[in-house]
């Protein structure tokens, strides 16, 4: 009957004890091939901005910063973990660790950066020139092997590039009122 | 008697926080998780953590998705509704950053465009151990584990003065992360 | 002796009413598999709450009054109460009949606070706290009034533990059926929690509260359901007392966390009820409780 139904969901209920994970002070650990934070190894990076590319977040970019000096960013806020990086990597050098713990307060404490050493060529003495600096090429927004930067500024972002107007419009949205006011 | 009162309340904020969850224009993914993070497993609710339908009774607004462009005066309207002292988590890269959707039309980039983020954890979606974990960093039980890091492959043979100058021109890259 | 009763009261009540309520959520955890909140939360809650900037988000008198109208009007229901079966000064001129308007009081200021939010989730929340109301408050008195009934007069302190103790017959058992079954919407939980707690699907008629005005309508809340629990204990359960008045009140005390356990356990286990649901099986239990008020009259 119901009331006999009903003790025993309670003794159903009581059976398993207690199954919660105390978690930060008990830990399990993480699947094998958990995706978790990628992390350079600076000794095999050579600089080819594969990952850069691929990203779908445009999270990681690359600049030169003088002839020999080429900087690697990693900006973590916005990656997805989705591992395309450490796939293409010719060098092995990005490894998805399992590292999930991530909370920061502030974006700059989740980003990497690497200073990477170019070779300059044999003949002429100066690096590959990845500035690119003819017209065709700076329409690709994604720059195949280099991010560029002034080209980001063009970026469509929503709010930065709408009219005054329509950013006040949808500021100033208020849902219409239950009727009779 | 008030002092005493305000003290104690002061004391009390951290072991009750009650959430509320706003879902700006996420893909749901986050929002599982939330829910997992108060399932039996993983029982947020033994840090005194409730989920409460009303800003009005909330303390911690947990953010989940890019904040899109018609969610983007709402989120604003939950967060003023919220009574001060408050705290705001952005869960997932969405709600961190923009995600993947950071550059797209209808995106405004992340819940700092609506509302100042205080605690953000990336993930897509973030584990439900990684969103503890971001509780109990807003709580103070642990410390935090990720800083930036900076590494250099060698020791540059090169003129320190260029060296200063190229970094003061075209360092742009670095003020990137701070915008 | 009699003057200090109102004071044992009022502090017993209100420095156990969020134990109890702690008591349940640990046991609501417990039943679900989980290791819950510690069982001193509601405190940290309450002191929470009172830290919080208070929003006005109406800006009417209604709004501002009604907490303190609810929390008001069970205050003066547990100050006059026979707590440990001890007459309190302040009963001399209460009857059974004025427990019930201060409760439907205290109900009635949450409906004012419901409505003078004008939140339309608020307004739903209300109706469904003013129809619960209407069909549970009966219960209550027939309660208190069996009690009158047997014993030809209204004075609380006579009325109270008459139900059991004139003569236990079949309509003390009917009405004690009936109560345990009315319990859960006495105290707004699972099953019945339509209104208050629907915090879970809507809000309820606490939407717009905040602060320190949030604390008073929580603290009422948790006196009223450990009234509910005392009453239970004392119109039922007279028999459990030693004369000695310390005793008697941490025997009705246990005898309440009993009760608390119950209602814990009952409400871990249902869903809830929709509101035609609940108020047809509401009325049954009206029928019922008319019943046993009429076999009282008649002598049974």
């Amino acid at each position: 009957m119901w009331l006999s139904s009903k003790l025993k969901q309670i003794v159903l209920a009581l059976k398993p004890g207690r199954v919660t994970l105390k978690y930060p002070f008990e830990k399990k650990p993480v699947p094998e091939r958990f995706r978790g934070q990628p992390v350079w190894d600076h000794t095999k990076c050579i600089g080819c901005a594969g990952c850069a590319n691929r990203c779908p977040a445009r999270t990681i970019l690359l600049r030169d910063l003088c002839q020999e000096i080429r900087v690697l960013l990693y900006d973590g806020s916005r990656c997805t973990y989705c591992g395309r990086c450490a796939d293409l990597c010719p060098e092995k050098a990005i490894t998805m660790s399992p590292e999930f713990e991530l909370a920061a307060g502030r974006r700059e404490d989740v980003s990497q950066s690497i200073e990477l050493f170019m070779l300059t060529c044999n003949r002429c003495g100066r690096c590959f020139d990845m500035e690119i600096s003819n017209a065709i090429d700076k329409l690709d927004l994604r720059g195949y092997r280099y991010d560029s930067l002034e080209a980001r500024t063009v970026l469509r972002r929503t709010t930065d590039r709408m009219a005054p107007e329509t950013l006040g419009e949808t500021e100033a949205y208020r849902r219409p009122e239950r009727m009779g006011g | 008697m008030a002092a005493l009162l305000a003290k104690a309340a002061a004391k009390a904020f951290p072991k009750s926080l009650w959430i509320y969850h706003c879902n700006s224009g996420a893909c749901n993914g986050c929002d599982i998780e939330i829910l997992n993070v108060l399932t039996p497993y993983y029982d947020v609710e033994r840090f005194g953590l409730k989920l409460v339908g009303s800003p009005r009774h909330a303390d911690v607004m947990l953010l989940s998705g890019a904040v899109t462009r018609p969610t983007l005066p709402l989120v604003k309207r939950a967060y003023e509704a919220m009574p001060s002292p408050k705290l705001v988590f952005g869960i997932g890269s969405c709600a961190a950053g923009g995600g993947c959707w950071f550059d797209t039309y209808n995106v405004s980039g992340g819940g700092a465009a609506a509302v100042p983020v205080d605690y953000l954890i990336p993930g897509c979606p973030p584990r439900p151990e990684a969103i503890i974990y971001g509780v109990a960093l807003a709580l103070g039980l642990v410390t935090q584990k990720s800083a930036p890091v900076e590494l250099k492959q060698v020791e540059f043979p090169i003129d320190a003065y260029l060296r200063n100058k190229a970094w003061e021109e075209r360092n742009v890259i670095y003020r990137l992360i701070k915008d | 002796m009699r003057y200090a009763v109102p004071f044992v009261n009022l502090v017993c009540f209100l420095a156990l009413a969020p134990l109890y309520e702690g008591l349940l959520r640990r046991l609501t955890a417990r039943v679900q598999s989980r290791q819950g909140p510690p069982i001193i939360q509601p405190y940290y809650d309450l002191l929470k709450l009172l830290g919080k900037e208070r929003l006005d988000s109406a800006g009417t008198w209604p709004f501002r009054l009604a907490p303190l109208l609810a929390f008001g009007s069970v205050l003066a229901v547990v100050a006059v109460i026979p707590f440990g079966g001890r007459i309190s000064a302040l009963a001399e001129r209460m009857n059974a009949v004025l427990i019930i308007y201060l409760l439907t009081l205290a109900g009635a200021a949450v409906l004012f606070g419901a409505l003078a939010g004008r939140n339309t989730f608020g307004l739903i929340g209300a109706g469904r706290e003013m129809a619960t109301m209407i069909m549970v408050e009966p219960i209550l008195a027939m309660t208190l009034i069996l009690g009158a009934v047997k014993i030809r007069s209204l004075a609380l302190t006579a009325a109270v533990p008459a139900a059991f103790g004139a003569s236990f017959g079949f309509s003390s058992a009917l009405m004690l059926v009936v109560y345990l079954l009315a319990l859960q919407a006495f105290v707004a939980r699972q099953p019945f929690d339509i209104a208050e707690a629907e915090v879970e699907l809507l809000e309820g008629p606490f939407i717009e509260y905040s602060g320190g005005n949030l604390a008073l309508f929580k603290y009422a809340m948790m006196l009223k359901q450990m009234f509910y629990a005392w009453l239970f204990v004392s119109v039922f359960l007279p028999f459990l007392r030693t004369g000695v008045y310390p005793l008697d009140v941490v025997i009705q005390l246990a005898a309440m966390s009993a009760v608390f356990v119950l209602i814990g356990l009952v409400g871990a286990t249902n869903p809830r009820m929709r509101i035609d649901q609940a108020v047809r099986y509401y009325a049954i239990l009206i029928i019922a409780a008319l019943g046993a008020v009429g076999l009282g009259v008649g002598g049974l």
